[in-house]
């Protein structure tokens, strides 16, 4: 029985603020105030997009042709920034390649992170439950550090 | 052409909803940007000294990112939930297996309330419309009542009155003429293990067959003292007389102990408050008076040694013991003629008069404490103290082995549904505390022994319907009803019952109570039972439940008796029939491997009665082909010119029947005869002194002691040294010494102690054994789940068994081993197989 296989991308993308210059730290987003929020303005079928052009531009034609039947995006949160992108398990490694190599839309900047690989939507989803908790977990060990300097 | 099109729109329109339904399961909610102000932010993120002065972080965007995260997190989660729920479970499957009804997915009312609406909107839509029939069904006035129904399908076989709650659970059987449970549908062989070593399970035992006794004690004790074993206690001994003691044991033929056993009864004497104030003669010979036959006249109630006894067996020989029963009554009704003593003796079968369920288990004491409300009022102190001390103790072998306690109990429909009693251990000790009463025929005494209570309460003076309907006029809905007046009390007993080897407790033995009530009650107190959460068990479990114990099961382990050929054959045809049709290349080759009676144990050839059948020759064909191709054949039997014509000079039955040598004394016995030199005489002279301890004559001279040596079978209990069971008709070898010798030293490689899975054997077990080395058969054999590795029970000649242990006595003479125990060892192989296991042997005490 010929099974199709599947990879599943659990992908952050990370703003890059546009007034800041590469730096060796990636910046801090608590350095700007809360009432310049970052917004990346993306969309579902934005990224995909900006992943078919990146794959275009970096694997060419070819490269297209054996990602574009089984590639989709299944999840996005502009709230989060993380998206949840699916493609075949032969093609996964141009697809990996083409999102790390891709840096924008448009005029948002940011970076792609590729928390999780896996086999299938429920250990991704468990991978974007965990990531959401360490986060979560690193923002109230900062607040407490901070709080502690400043009580 | 149109019906078609009406079909297929439908159809269509259910797909499209179908994947419609399992899309948005699948897809993760997103939390709308409007609703917060804040954005999450992102993960890489890390506190860099410097800037800590020139930005404060505010405590509220924390907040926020948090709130936006956890949103995700929820949303992952219900989707996760919702997509594998939407897809693969039905309404019904999300309730556990033993609330699932058969027919749930295509009629709705199958499944509980809550869970209604959602099995009809599963259901297909075709069949919806069908099954909502707007107009009702006509004719259902003309219908015959369903209990005419019912007993038209009992005209070959009886039902038990809980038949119906187990028709639907269970898988049925006709056995002995009842419609029985053979085991559960649903898989149930380990819960029902565990149930009977750590929960409890129930049986309902209401087809045992009961044969009532009325008479005087001597006589009673007389005609029992005549047929029962005669190793065991006596049933006429006054422990059991006064009533406060059952008395299991075994009947034999009259007059023919050791040779003619029948099966296992348990004797039980109506309780005898003023005990003992009759004398209790020792031989029916000093009573005067003249002997009437049996005749069902009531023995005058104004007499004081006037006895009742029920004596309880399996059904399957109700017939013959029933018989000796009579022809024992009359033959000490002869004698007491004789004498010129007036005696008089009714005999009766009260089959189908009582319910008798088996609850075994630790957890059993805690059921029946919450189950069961006895009627406090008129109940003596020791019942009171047995009944507070019954909820606390954990398991039924602190209870006196056999005791007897009778009370008057409430209907039980009234405190429906029960709730189990809780354990309470006095502060600062792990253990329960001992029962603390002692059996006492006061304790016992109950009105179920009278016919007329039984009479009465055949029919249930409240119906359900009436109960269920005080129920509904309680003040506090869920409150249990006070019993009035005018509810039906109901006189039961409750057994301490064991599944255990022989008299003496031990750690393998699986405990608990036997509950006999009147006929008329089993669904009341069956479903009372059923609620607390005990397993219910078949014929299958309950022959586990004795495998496990280590203990023969009637009448599957007992070789000698003709209840066992009856089942043995009946096995027999069934397999055969199997074999037969199954095609060569997927059944076992019988021939090929050797086994010379694969379908039932051929006793009589391995005790030497009767000459080994050459039918392994006799196929033509693989004769042919083995001397042509000019092979050895790796039997090593001697071929005889002319196969299967019986000898004349050996005769089918054999001088002596076929016997069982079993009882309380068994092991002494072996003993004392092991270290004689003629052990025929010795046993001989042994039978005879039991005999002489009832009264019976010794054996006929024409019996001859080697004979009886030669006809002796004995039970045993075989455990694999290696990896791996051996199942039922297994034949079990005696091993030469050289091969003893290389086989140990595989044993004592392996290790000090080993573990059974860890032992392995290369070569020997390929050694092809003697055919002539045959020294049993097992009865019973598997995995055993409580011992964790493979035992089996099984019948092997006595002769042979001495034979052992002089291997064994010589070998503990000429031993190299620091450990030399004197286990006997031998070779076991599966009919099936060609690789012999080796196995220890201990003789079964029973």
């Amino acid at each position: 029985m010929v099974r199709f296989k599947n990879r599943w991308f659990l992908v952050e993308f990370i703003p890059i603020p546009s007034d800041t210059k590469i730096l060796s730290t990636p910046p801090i987003p608590l350095s700007r105030s809360s009432t310049e929020p970052i917004q990346l303005n993306l969309d579902g079928k934005a990224i995909y997009s900006a992943l078919k052009q990146s794959v275009l531009s970096n694997y060419g034609d070819v490269g297209w042709g054996a990602v574009g039947l089984s590639l989709s995006v299944k999840y996005f949160s502009p709230t989060t920034n993380v998206c949840i992108i699916r493609v075949g398990r032969d093609q996964h490694k141009i697809v990996w390649g083409a999102l790390t190599l891709l840096n924008g839309i448009e005029s948002a900047k940011f970076i792609p992170n590729v928390v999780h690989v896996s086999g299938t939507m429920k250990h991704v989803q468990l991978a974007a439950i965990a990531h959401n908790r360490t986060v979560i977990a690193r923002y109230r060990a900062m607040a407490d550090a901070f709080g502690k300097i400043f009580s | 052409m149109k019906r078609a099109l009406e079909n297929a729109q439908p159809s269509a329109n259910f797909k499209e909803r179908k994947k419609r339904k399992l899309a948005d399961a699948r897809t993760i909610a997103v939390q709308s940007q409007t609703t917060t102000s804040a954005v999450a932010g992102t993960s890489r993120s890390g506190p860099t000294v410097d800037n800590t002065m020139k930005r404060l972080p505010g405590a509220i965007d924390v907040e926020k990112f948090a709130e936006a995260r956890s949103f995700e997190i929820n949303a992952m989660k219900s989707a996760m939930e919702t997509a594998s729920s939407a897809s693969t479970t039905r309404a019904w499957q999300i309730l556990p297996r033993h609330l699932r009804r058969r027919a749930a997915s295509h009629n709705p009312r199958r499944v509980p309330l809550r869970l209604r609406d959602k099995a009809r909107a599963e259901m297909d839509p075709m069949r919806r419309k069908t099954l909502g029939r707007a107009m009702p069904k006509l004719g259902k006035q003309k219908r015959l009542p369903k209990e005419v129904i019912f007993m038209r399908r009992q005209r070959d076989k009886r039902w038990l009155e809980t038949h119906i709650w187990h028709a639907k659970r269970m898988k049925m059987e006709n056995m002995w003429g009842y419609r029985l449970a053979v085991t559960p549908t649903e898989k149930a062989f380990r819960p029902s293990h565990r149930a009977s070593m750590r929960g409890s399970i129930l049986h309902d035992a209401s087809y045992l067959s009961l044969v009532e006794m009325k008479g005087p004690q001597a006589t009673l004790k007389a005609i029992l003292e005549i047929c029962c074993d005669a190793q065991d206690i006596s049933p006429g001994a006054k422990r059991y007389t006064s009533g406060a003691r059952v008395c299991k044991t075994h009947i034999y033929e009259p007059n023919c102990y050791p040779l003619g056993l029948i099966c296992p009864i348990t004797v039980m004497w109506k309780s005898k408050p003023s005990f003992p104030s009759q004398p209790l003669d020792e031989t029916s010979k000093s009573k005067k008076g003249k002997g009437k036959d049996k005749q069902p006249i009531p023995s005058p109630e104004a007499s004081n040694n006037t006895r009742i006894l029920w004596i309880y067996f399996h059904p399957s020989v109700f017939d013959v013991v029933f018989s000796i029963l009579r022809t024992s009554t009359s033959q000490i009704l002869e004698a007491a003629g004789r004498e010129g003593t007036i005696v008089d003796v009714e005999l009766a079968d009260i089959r189908g008069e009582l319910g008798i369920f088996e609850i075994m288990g630790p957890k059993s004491n805690q059921v029946l404490r919450g189950a069961l409300s006895p009627v406090m009022a008129e109940a003596s102190a020791d019942f009171k103290k047995f009944w507070a001390s019954l909820g606390n103790i954990q398991s039924c072998g602190s209870v006196p082995g056999g005791m007897i306690v009778g009370f008057p109990v409430n209907d039980p429909r009234l405190r429906f549904p029960p709730k189990n009693a809780k354990v309470q251990l006095p502060p600062g000790s792990n253990v329960s505390p001992p029962i603390g009463v002692f059996p006492s025929a006061g304790l016992a005494a109950c009105s179920i022994w009278e016919q007329n209570v039984r009479n009465q309460l055949k029919k249930p003076r409240y119906e359900t319907k009436h109960i269920n309907e005080r129920r509904s006029k309680n003040l506090i809905p869920g409150t249990p009803l006070n019993p009035l007046r005018q509810d039906d009390r109901i006189p039961v007993m409750l057994i301490q019952t064991s599944v255990q080897p022989s008299t003496s407790n031990n750690a393998e033995s699986i405990e608990g109570w036997t509950f006999i009530f009147p006929a008329g009650w089993s669904m009341a107190f069956f479903q009372q039972l059923t609620y607390t959460g005990t397993r219910i068990a078949g014929q299958r479990e309950r022959k586990t439940q004795a495998f496990e114990a280590g203990t023969a099961y009637f009448p599957s382990d007992y070789p000698a008796t003709s209840a066992y050929q009856t089942y043995a054959l009946a096995r027999a045809k069934g397999e055969m029939a199997k074999w037969t049709r199954t095609p060569p290349a997927k059944r076992a080759n019988y021939k090929k491997l050797g086994t010379r009676s694969p379908w039932i144990p051929d006793w009589k050839v391995v005790l030497g009665w009767k000459e080994m059948p050459d039918e392994l020759l006799t196929d033509e064909e693989d004769a042919e082909d083995v001397d042509m191709q000019g092979l050895v054949t790796t039997q090593r039997e001697p071929e005889s010119p002319v196969p299967a014509v019986a000898d004349p000079v050996v005769d089918d039955d054999p001088p002596v029947r076929i016997w069982l040598l079993r009882g309380v004394e068994v092991s002494s016995i072996i003993s004392q005869l092991s270290e004689v030199l003629v052990p025929g005489q010795s046993l001989l002279s042994t039978v005879n002194r039991l005999r002489a301890k009832r009264f019976l004559e010794p054996l006929e001279g024409t019996v001859k002691h080697e004979d009886l040596l030669k006809s002796a079978l004995i039970l045993v209990r075989i455990t694999i040294c290696s990896k791996g069971s051996s199942s039922d008709l297994s034949l079990v070898y005696s091993i030469p010494d050289a091969e003893l010798q290389e086989w140990r030293k595989g044993l004592t490689k392996a290790g000090v102690d080993p573990i059974p899975a860890e032992v392995e054997f290369v070569t020997l077990p390929d050694i092809v054994p003697a055919p002539n080395s045959i020294i049993g058969y097992i009865t019973t054999g598997g995995f055993s789940l409580s011992r964790g590795e493979g035992s089996a029970i099984g019948a092997i000649a006595l002769i042979r068994l001495f034979e052992l242990q002089q291997q064994a006595q010589s070998r503990f003479r000429l031993s190299h081993y620091v450990k030399s125990d004197k286990t006997l060892f031998v070779k076991v192989r599966d009919r099936k197989g060609h690789q012999c296991r080796l196995a220890r042997i201990h003789v079964l005490q029973n």
